[in-house]
């Protein structure tokens, strides 16, 4: 056994330092992902008001941001509570289901409606994350392969569901394929305003709850037995994160693999406790979905790559690589 | 005091436990002792407040096991169960600190004193040069000993342990149950070793088929008629010792 040093181990909060390293980061993320994109924008234009700027490419930025940091945390927080690293809301399936709802959403005509589309995208992501949370409450300790499995089933079933709309419904095609494929390119200030106090709020409630994520891990009974309210606590975890997830989505799309990725190259760094994980995936996830779109309307120009496409690439692999990892044990 | 009036567990039609009454008396150890899939752990579920019985209810130290807050039961129960793996790295320090949650408020960092706490559990099941080791890194009879520092860590008057020793070697055995006996708290362990049960324990629960057979001092409860009985194997006893006779 190595001997580090006592207090390296002692550390389990967030360290600001760190925190502040990344805001700085991200903020500089942030101008610099304004600059670029279909027309660069010059950083006197940025302070001399260009319209493209305000009205186009600060709210894409800031929902690039928000997204980011809402699909980080979201992942963080379904590994703990299915106790499962190779777990996220695309993964499960709940990014799918919210986009479902979108799609009827658009079919019924609710657009017009400004929670209309935002509230059916969270009532099919409340049922999805229902199935998958019965299905994994099933026995003591849920195998890794049924949870996945589930999820890619709810997935092809809800993608089977979208085409079908789709066919039967061709003249609003072009919008609902928009749910499918995450993009931020029509992000206008009515989304930020929609997505904000949501991510707040959420974001607030799983860094409130992040020392029981950390117990949760340890099994229902054990985080019990350990003083954690877990029926509560899980309550209110999915419920908080579903309803960010389906915001998130019904306002850019499905953007998949992001929490998975981000958090668990939080962990790789800095360790497995939840009160480092969350904050830090946070920051690194809206830095993570801002290159990526600032990637995706950059590398073709002008056309554009849709973000969730570029993520999926990263993603995938590195799914793929864990499963592998993880099915041949310690 | 554990107090355990009328427990009645059914799944469906099934019924585990069948009217179980028994005042679990303090700081000693009590055996639980029946054959697998006697109701042994759902038993020890029902004191531990995580299962609620079909009928009958389980005090602690004359309050109601469902009416405790969650930290408030974690403060006066601790439990250890057989060992899972889990796929995240804590260390077993972080696993043993993890033991300190009832006693700290929601984003409040540990203090000195539950570092403290954490190093003196850990010395005491030995596994103090193991604190930098992952879940993964460790055999499973070091990870049993961890858990038992964490649930040491809650600094609790009870402690429930459903099979602590059954994956240990002999030398852990020993070491885990006599620290059991230092220890000043009320200890209820499911053990399948009757030897060893017979050696380290004071009380003895025998359950047989839902029903508990034998409730008093382990060595009048475990003889051969009892063994027999419950287990169906036959055997004789030698210098305080239960030999089998097969």
């Amino acid at each position: 056994m190595s001997h580090k040093p006592y207090k390296s181990y002692k550390s389990s909060h967030a360290n600001p330092w760190v925190v502040l390293g990344l805001s700085v980061l991200l903020a500089a993320t942030m101008v610099v992902s304004c600059m670029f994109g279909a027309v660069d924008i010059s950083w006197d234009e940025i302070v001399w008001r260009s319209p493209i700027f305000w009205q186009l490419r600060l709210p894409r930025v800031l929902m690039g941001a928000l997204v980011g940091a809402v699909l980080s945390v979201c992942g963080a927080a379904y590994q703990s509570i299915f106790r499962n690293p190779l777990t996220d809301p695309y993964v499960l399936g709940v990014s799918s289901g919210a986009s479902l709802g979108a799609a009827v959403a658009i079919l019924l005509g609710l657009e017009a409606w400004l929670w209309g589309v935002g509230g059916m995208a969270l009532a099919m992501a409340l049922l999805t994350v229902l199935v998958i949370y019965k299905i994994a409450s099933i026995g003591n300790r849920m195998h890794t392969t049924t949870l996945l499995l589930t999820g890619v089933c709810l997935t092809l079933l809800i993608s089977a569901v979208i085409s079908f709309l789709m066919v039967l419904n061709q003249e609003k095609m072009d919008s609902i394929i928009f749910w499918t494929m995450g993009s931020f390119g029509s992000s206008s200030w009515t989304d930020v305003w929609m997505l904000l106090p949501m991510a707040a709020i959420g974001i607030g409630v799983v860094l409130w709850y992040s020392r029981d994520l950390n117990l949760l891990l340890s099994g229902s009974e054990a985080a019990q037995s350990m003083g954690c309210e877990v029926e509560k606590v899980k309550r209110v975890l999915l419920l908080f994160t579903t309803l960010m997830v389906a915001f998130a989505v019904s306002s850019c799309g499905v953007i998949g693999f992001v929490g998975l990725i981000v958090p668990h190259a939080v962990r790789l760094l800095a360790g497995p406790d939840n009160r480092k994980v969350v904050p830090y995936s946070i920051l690194c996830g809206a830095i993570f979905v801002l290159v990526c779109d600032t990637l995706a309307r950059t590398l073709l120009r002008p056309s554009e790559l849709p973000v969730g496409s570029l993520t999926s690439m990263v993603g995938a692999p590195l799914f793929i690589y864990l499963l592998y990892k993880n099915k041949k044990g310690y | 005091m554990i107090d355990l009036e009328h427990i009645q567990v059914s799944y469906g039609k099934h019924e585990i436990l069948h009217d179980i009454c028994a005042t679990i008396a303090s700081r000693r150890i009590t055996a639980v002792m029946g054959p697998n899939g006697c109701g042994k752990t759902t038993l020890l579920r029902c004191i531990g407040g995580l299962l609620e019985p079909t009928a009958g209810k389980v005090t602690i130290d004359g309050q109601e096991v469902g009416s405790y807050s969650a930290k408030a039961l974690a403060q006066k129960v601790a439990f250890v169960r057989q060992q899972v793996h889990t796929d995240f790295e804590f260390s077993a320090f972080e696993t043993v600190l993890m033991g300190r949650n009832p006693y700290q408020k929601r984003l409040q960092n540990e203090s000195q004193a539950d570092w403290d706490i954490v190093e003196q559990c850990m010395r005491q099941t030995g596994t103090w040069h193991l604190r930098l080791a992952k879940s993964h890194e460790m055999s499973g009879g070091e990870l049993q000993r961890v858990m038992i520092a964490r649930a040491l860590a809650q600094q609790t008057p009870v402690l429930l342990m459903d099979e602590p020793v059954s994956n240990l070697d002999i030398a852990h055995q020993l070491e885990i149950m006599r620290l059991l006996r230092t220890t000043d708290k009320s200890v209820v362990i499911v053990i399948h070793d009757l030897n060893l049960a017979l050696q380290f324990c004071d009380d003895l629960l025998l359950i047989h088929n839902g029903n508990l057979l034998f409730h008093g001092p382990i060595a009048q409860g475990l003889t051969t008629e009892n063994i027999s009985m419950v287990y169906g194997v036959k055997s004789h006893m030698a210098e305080g010792r239960i030999i089998y006779d097969y």
